[in-house]
């Protein structure tokens, strides 16, 4: 569909957002210390809400696919639809592994449509790169591209709105007034803004050597028996999954049944492949017995599977892993490691 | 709308222990549920947990299912204390079976390890219903000892179907009841049983069973791409979502579990 392009003050957003409040549940993005992070929108606090800045703590897929989904049942409390706002490329980007998982196949997942189709995507400009962001280095940018209803893009005390679908342009029908005119001045601006930040993205890098997707492409089939390099970026790992959980396209789960007081329930629950029971078979048998190869397969499904199966690269260089890996492993070294075949020894070595 | 992930109710009818840790349950899905041999399906422990199997009945016995289970796990374990009256949940049936349209006109050549037999059974019955339209059918199957024989008393119904089915057994280690092969699967695997050009191999049991079993089967001159494999992995979701059963580029639970040997023989950690 065409494009439309509106503006909107931030009153008048904050404004829509009370009206919607009603109707929908509507997240934005807090700032606390130097992150950002989704809470429901609280006219309270508007002077803390965030919608520039950099991508938040919580992947998307924590709305769309959350950590624990009863399955038994499709009673939910709250189910009015959700708006998602301030949503950063690097998470839309991860919507395209998500969907062709949940959506696609022999069978839809219900739960994943039924919350897709529940939800309307608010998508965000970056206005800041930091150093774990390397989006541009996997065929993303940091601005949204696909995957969203409506785009807000700031400028000083005002956002540039780009409609991308029906259901975004139902929404900005019913609430016409917050929406005004805008200029193509307003267009370049953002066009500056969005060519600043892609440049903050590429400083960060060239200046650690990250590899693009191009350079990556095979590399983890060619040294997939360099166990050296395995061992050493896993020697500081504790298995503790928090990669596997903060990543945006990670989309393992496992089925959890439980006796509640009303019942028997079945939980769709994220599972990790870090773990030592990922692929254990219960008569014993392991295919990834050693914490090296359930690493190894961390790396061989992004970068070797969903290439072959969906010609993607699983990973949108959100920069969540590195952060939260308590073992300091960073993607960015062991891609590296991988393409240029020399990796820096772990210090206790 | 379907829920992929959720299961129907089933009533145990009956169940028989084959050996001092493997039963087979006979189950009545509230609802009937087919399958192709091969295929596998979910057994739920309602409020514990869920395991997939292979059903090891006829596919044409219509509401009723077999299943033919090792104690191993948390949910075998509490599986193998149910008695019947007990209701479990069944989910599928998922994968893609064996293909039997390829199998037509053509000797049928089917290796078994302990409790593997199981869906190889189902693979049986279905030949069995239209045994004429197979050149031969037999049977290799090894057990660790006489005691963990499992469907000892069908067997030799099995060898009255028709002329040209041959079935052997064969014990890993002998007693003095035992008057069969002694030795491990592979020696009952001897060249000049099959016309390799016309064939088919199907192997099912541990992993390093499939192991040997495979390497024999192309020593004797089997291609890879008549070598049919059952690949144990830890089969969740069976719709392909979940990702804890990935084989290289496949899923077991969508694109197997049942793989030919040539499509898995270049991907790393098949057996184990």
């Amino acid at each position: 569909m065409e494009k439309k392009i509106y503006k909107i003050t931030k009153k008048d957003l904050y404004d829509l957002f009370v009206r919607l409040s009603s109707q929908y549940r509507v997240f934005v993005p807090y700032a606390k210390g130097d992150r950002l992070h989704f809470a429901r929108f609280d006219p309270e606090k508007e002077e803390s809400i965030e919608l520039g800045g950099i991508r938040q703590s919580q992947p998307i897929k924590s709305f769309i696919n959350p950590s624990r989904e009863k399955i038994s049942d499709a009673s939910r409390k709250d189910t009015r639809p959700l708006i998602l706002a301030g949503v950063k490329g690097c998470d839309l980007a991860s919507l395209t592994l998500q969907d062709f998982v949940f959506l696609k196949g022999d069978v839809e997942d219900p739960l994943y449509a039924g919350n897709r189709n529940n939800t309307v995507i608010i998508g965000n400009d970056c206005t800041h790169a930091k150093e774990t962001c390397f989006c541009v280095a996997m065929e993303g940018a940091p601005y949204p591209q696909k995957h969203f209803d409506i785009n807000l893009s700031p400028i000083n005390d005002y956002f540039v709105v780009e409609v991308a679908s029906a259901k975004g342009e139902r929404l900005i029908e019913s609430f016409k007034m917050f929406f005004k005119g805008y200029t193509a001045t307003d267009l370049n601006m953002r066009q500056a803004n969005r060519e600043k930040v892609t440049r903050e993205v590429r400083y960060f890098i060239d200046k650690r050597g990250t590899q693009n997707t191009a350079q990556i492409k095979g590399a983890v089939k060619r040294n997939y028996n360099l166990t050296a390099l395995w061992q050493d970026f896993a020697s500081t790992c504790v298995e503790c999954g928090a990669c596997n959980l903060v990543c945006p396209t990670c989309h393992c789960f496992l089925l959890f049944d439980d006796k509640m007081p009303d019942g028997n329930k079945r939980f769709r629950v994220w599972d990790a492949c870090l773990y030592n029971t990922f692929a254990r078979v219960a008569g014993g048998a392991n295919p990834r017995k050693h914490l090296y190869e359930r690493l190894r397969n961390r790396f061989e499904k992004k970068f070797d599977f969903f290439p072959q199966v969906l010609d993607y690269f699983a990973c949108t260089g959100c920069g969540r892993c590195i952060e939260a890996c308590p073992g300091d492993i960073d993607l960015r070294e062991v891609l590296k490691g991988l393409v240029l075949g020399k990796w820096n020894k772990p210090p206790n070595d | 709308m379907i829920n992929p992930y959720a299961y129907t109710e089933a009533e145990i009818l009956k169940i028989v222990d084959e050996t001092q840790n493997i039963k087979t349950f006979t189950v009545k899905p509230r609802s009937e549920i087919g399958f192709r041999a091969g295929q596998f399906m979910d057994l739920t422990m309602p409020g514990i947990g869920e395991a997939p199997f292979t059903p090891s009945s006829n596919h044409n016995t219509g509401e009723r299912l077999d299943f033919t289970i090792m104690r191993a796990g948390r949910v075998t374990k509490l599986l193998h204390d149910a008695k019947p009256g007990d209701v479990v949940g069944v989910r599928g049936p998922y994968g893609l079976g064996y293909p039997l349209g390829d199998f037509k006109s053509r000797e049928v050549f089917i290796v078994g390890g302990g409790v593997g037999l199981a869906p190889l059974r189902a693979l049986l019955y279905a030949l069995f219903n239209e045994v004429n339209d197979y050149k031969k059918i037999i049977l290799k199957y090894g057990a660790r000892t006489s005691k963990d024989i499992v469907y000892k008393n069908e067997v030799d119904s099995w060898r009255q179907k028709a002329a040209h089915v041959d079935i052997e057994v064969g014990v890993d280690v002998g007693d003095e009841t035992w008057k069969g092969n002694v030795g491990l699967v592979t020696t009952l695997l001897k060249p000049g049983l099959v016309d390799v050009n016309n064939a088919v191999a199907i192997v099912c049991g541990p992993p390093i069973m499939m192991k040997f079993v495979t390497f024999k089967l192309l020593d004797i001159g089997f291609k890879p791409n008549t070598i049919y494999l059952s690949m144990e992995k830890n089969m969740s979701c069976g719709v392909g979502k979940c990702g804890h059963c990935r084989v290289g580029p496949y899923y077991a639970c969508k694109d197997g579990p049942v793989f030919t040997y040539d499509k898995i023989k270049d991907l790393q950690n098949i057996w184990d």
